[in-house]
């Protein structure tokens, strides 16, 4: 009788321990949550990336040191992106800047099970399909490097001068809407930046809130 | 899980012309909705567009946080129309981790005040229309629109259609409030904005939590904010996000919470439109935390906690234990003074774990009573009843009407006399000690235990530590030097004396938290309490007169059960009761001062020269009620009404009454609430006052008389 009872109070004793351990925890986490997402500042050397493509090519964001590198975040399910996919908007301008020399990586950061997620095979398909011209698709499965660059949204684009700085980060253009026919009359953000920065001067619009869907994180 | 090549290709071209096409399923049912039957030319009315989601869809707010796009209407409306600009209710954190959106789950109305032409023509039906397009989210999202219509006829005077007088309410109770009385400011601090809300002075409820919800896009991280009360007011840091390069002047938004922005159970959501001012330094979160922040509450209680555990030494259930304890230790006292010191370190680790399993017995309680629904304010009313029935129990047993943990006891006493001692007894038979105290709380230890449990966890856990030292440092001291064992008292008659005596401190402290009880309830309250109380009584009589060791062990456990429910049904009843009872001024004012209204009685009373006030009120409407409770009820409204010979008429328009509906159409009110002022002066127009009272407004608008 008396071991029950000192085990039931060491016990509650734990538990009490357990309880505050845990609401401190929890504190921590939702502070941990609310920076999971990285925010890098324009005007600062974009985070360091490292993914593989679907074609088993290995990328790392420091080999393009001296090149510009737009990155674009992708799910093809997304009705955003299939705005500017649907419309040939997305292709288009990766087109125009590839032809500028720019090194375009579109990643997609679902989670495995969710959507916009592909195995290698069907990325390559779409990739045709889709008449895309990016560099590379880059998968990017665990999440790391969509949260190291806070990518919210799909699409939501970066570009990265030849030194390596985050020079443009957001949007792609001024419509947030699902509606292919707010495409022509938008600003593309993303060839404005491009040509202001490759003409010498300055972004004027450095930085946009990205609209989209959510990425598919883990 | 994936489709072939050529299939997925072809599921592709498919889902993109459905999108385009819209032929997907929707997962939002849309409909218009106008708040009038008939409308009248130049006179503006609502209409609501209702979104209602399936089941884990969800849409956006005007800002849809990290992702999404709001929803949007575009009207077509016949020639001279105007529609206004969307009414949004409050939205709510749909956390997808890391990211968070601002929208709806469930049912959402959108509310738009629409104004027709002057010029136009009498009997005609008019049809309103509107194409609404939304994003609709699961995990998944899916663009939805659709085009909803509404016809309304157009007659001289515009009429409110009844079946909808409570779906518009409820919309409305919504929308956020003008922050009115509460007063805003906010500071802009590095990388931070720092919000600081200054509640009104009539508003005597806390509000325990609080969410912001920025309406300008790209403006701040949408991580939760802190709230935490400081100085009388409460402060919000607000982490900026650099996305939108402009400069933020101004913070605009909305903060929710569910503790209510009038007192609890009052409008969850108002708004904030504020200049930011200057820098303040320091960092985001550098704020103190709650616990230090209760004013000063804290170190007063592990104040009181200590020494209410030094008491707890006295009591007749720890004495005779530590006495023996001691004496068997003193029977040591050649022995070295480090074996000494240890044996009296691992009591006191005893006790001290014996107070931390109380600690989280309350904090698991509590947090079980949380998850359904309970709250532990110490203002709240059935948190006082509760409170007063645990005390009055203490007390009882304190008297001796019953005993508690008597084989414990034996337990304790069995356990002293050994000899041979460890560290290892020694901390069993601390952890042993305290357990046998918990019956004979002290009443320091009482109001301790109750301010601990309103507290968060590490409060709770400082004072139950506090409590524990206490109680082991006259041990340690004894330990320390024997010698003091000469000033010990005898065990005797005097500690069952002592006990009882404690026992009417804790009667006192009882009618302390019913007379708390009536400040909040009123005298009905009480009357439940001590009811209950009573119940409680014969309970505990039942324990104490069957639950004996003279009685067989069927017998003692037939009056344990018979006890048990008895004393828990009875204080249950009484934390329940308080929760639900109606705050008395209401009541008071419900059935003292205000008659029924009639335009007749009216004109009877401002003929005989007294000013007239009219609430228009209904059951099913929130704000009304609110308005009721935080305005019509206050002692300075009341003693104003008095003043100036107001006569206070109460229109209740709960089952639409057309008497009253006719009333509010004459004054130009389609709808509660509404408070008319009419002075004696016959001549003189009504006044109306404005929908969300403060006991300000209408005492200003009583001077004005």
């Amino acid at each position: 009788m008396k071991k029950a009872v000192i085990a039931a109070v060491i016990l509650f004793a734990g538990l009490a321990i357990w309880a505050i351990a845990a609401k401190v925890a929890e504190a921590d986490k939702t502070e941990s949550f609310a920076n999971a997402l990285a925010e890098p500042s324009v005007g600062n050397p974009a985070p360091a990336l490292t993914l593989t493509d679907t074609k088993g090519k290995q990328h790392n964001l420091a080999d393009y040191k001296g090149k510009y590198v737009v990155l674009e975040w992708v799910n093809f399910g997304c009705p955003f992106v299939k705005k500017h996919y649907g419309s040939g908007n997305m292709q288009a301008t990766q087109k125009k800047a590839v032809d500028k020399g720019v090194v375009w990586l579109s990643v997609c950061s679902s989670a495995e099970g969710k959507q916009g997620h592909m195995a290698a095979d069907d990325w390559n398909q779409e990739i045709a399909d889709r008449k895309m011209s990016s560099t590379a698709v880059l998968i990017d499965e665990s999440g790391t490097v969509g949260k190291t660059y806070g990518a919210k949204t799909t699409p939501h684009m970066y570009i990265v001068n030849p030194d390596g700085v985050l020079i443009y980060k957001g949007a792609i253009d001024d419509k947030p809407s699902t509606n292919q026919d707010d495409v022509p009359g938008a600003r593309n953000h993303v060839l404005a930046a491009l040509d202001e920065s490759m003409a010498g001067k300055p972004v004027s619009t450095a930085s946009t809130t990205p609209y989209g869907c959510s990425v598919k994180y883990k | 899980m994936l489709p072939s090549r050529p299939l997925l290709s072809a599921v592709a071209l498919v889902c993109l012309s459905a999108t385009l096409h819209g032929d997907e399923p929707s997962h939002v049912k849309v409909a218009l909705i106008p708040e009038v039957r008939t409308i009248a030319p130049g006179a503006p009315f609502s209409v609501a567009v209702r979104l209602k989601m399936d089941p884990r869809w969800h849409t956006y707010w005007i800002n849809p946080g990290d992702s999404g796009a709001p929803t949007q209407i575009k009207w077509n409306l016949p020639p001279g129309f105007e529609a206004g600009p969307i009414q949004w209710p409050h939205p709510q954190r749909i956390e997808l981790p890391p990211l968070v959106s601002f929208g709806y789950e469930g049912e959402a109305a959108l509310l738009v005040r629409i104004t027709p032409p002057r010029d136009l023509k009498i009997g005609e039906r008019v049809t309103l229309a509107a194409h609404v397009s939304w994003l609709e989210c699961e995990e998944l999202c899916v663009p939805g629109e659709t085009t909803v219509s509404a016809v309304v006829q157009t007659e001289p005077q515009a009429e409110n259609d009844p079946t909808h007088a409570i779906f518009f309410s409820e919309a409305r109770a919504r929308l956020p409030l003008d922050s009115g009385d509460w007063k805003f400011a906010a500071g802009s601090g590095r990388g931070f904005v720092r919000l600081t809300a200054t509640p009104p002075l009539w508003l005597k409820d806390q509000v325990a939590e609080a969410a912001f919800f920025p309406e300008t896009l790209g403006q701040f991280s949408n991580g939760r904010g802190s709230w935490d009360r400081r100085d009388g007011a409460y402060v919000m840091d607000l982490p900026q996000s650099d996305e939108s390069t402009a400069p933020v002047r101004r913070l605009t938004g909305v903060l929710v919470s569910k503790s209510g922005w009038r007192g609890p159970g009052s409008e969850r959501a108002i708004r904030v439109d504020v200049e930011i001012g200057s820098e303040i330094a320091g960092s985001a979160g550098a704020l103190p935390g709650p616990a230090a922040s209760a004013s000063g509450g804290l170190p007063g209680a592990i104040g009181l906690a200590f020494i209410g555990g030094l008491l707890l030494n006295l009591m007749p259930c720890v004495f005779p234990v530590l006495s023996i304890k001691v004496l068997s230790l003193a029977g040591q006292a050649d022995a070295p003074m480090r074996a000494r010191m240890r044996n009296a370190g691992a009591y006191t680790l005893g006790v001290l774990v014996a107070f931390w399993a109380l600690a989280g017995l309350l904090i698991a309680l509590r947090a079980g009573g949380e998850q359904l629904g309970w709250g532990f304010q110490l203002q709240s009313p059935p948190v006082i009843a509760g409170l007063a029935s645990l005390f009055f129990l203490i007390a009882l047993n304190l008297f001796g009407v019953f005993e508690v943990g008597m084989s414990l006891t034996r337990l304790g006493g069995r356990n002293a006399g050994k000899s041979g001692e460890g560290a290892g007894a020694s901390f069993s038979s601390g952890l042993l000690a305290t357990i046998v105290a918990t019956p004979c709380t002290a009443p320091f230890m009482g109001s301790a235990l109750g301010f601990a449990l309103t507290q968060p966890a590490p409060a709770a856990l400082a004072i139950f530590t506090s409590l524990g030292a206490g109680m082991a440092v006259p041990f340690v001291a004894l330990a320390a030097s024997p010698r003091l064992l000469r000033f010990l008292p005898r065990p005797g008659a005097w500690m069952e004396t002592m006990k009882q005596g404690l026992g009417f401190l804790l009667a006192a402290t009882v009618v302390w938290l019913a007379w708390v009880l009536g400040q909040q309830t009123g005298s009905d309250g009480v009357a439940m309490l001590l009811a209950a109380l009573v119940v409680q009584a014969v309970g505990a009589w039942v324990l104490g007169k069957w639950a004996v060791m003279t009685r067989s062990a069927a017998v003692r456990r037939t009056a344990g059960i018979v006890a048990a429910v008895l004393i828990v049904g009875s204080a249950a009843a009484a934390v329940k009761l308080a929760g639900s009872g109606a705050p008395p001024a209401l009541e008071t004012a419900a059935t003292e001062t205000w008659e029924p209204y009639s335009e007749a009685r009216v004109n009877e009373l401002r003929a005989a020269g007294r000013p007239v006030f009219v609430d228009f009120g209904a059951a099913w409407c929130l704000t009304c009620q609110v308005n009721e409770r935080v305005a019509l009820a206050a002692a300075p409204v009341l003693a104003k009404f008095r003043e100036k010979n107001v006569a206070t008429l109460k229109a209740d328009w709960t089952s639409r009454d057309p008497a009253i509906t006719q009333a509010l159409t004459k004054l130009g009110r389609s709808g509660v609430p509404t408070y008319v002022l009419y002075s004696k002066d016959a001549s003189a127009p009504p006044r109306l006052l404005p929908e969300v009272l403060t006991p300000t407004l209408v005492i200003d608008a009583l001077d004005k008389l």
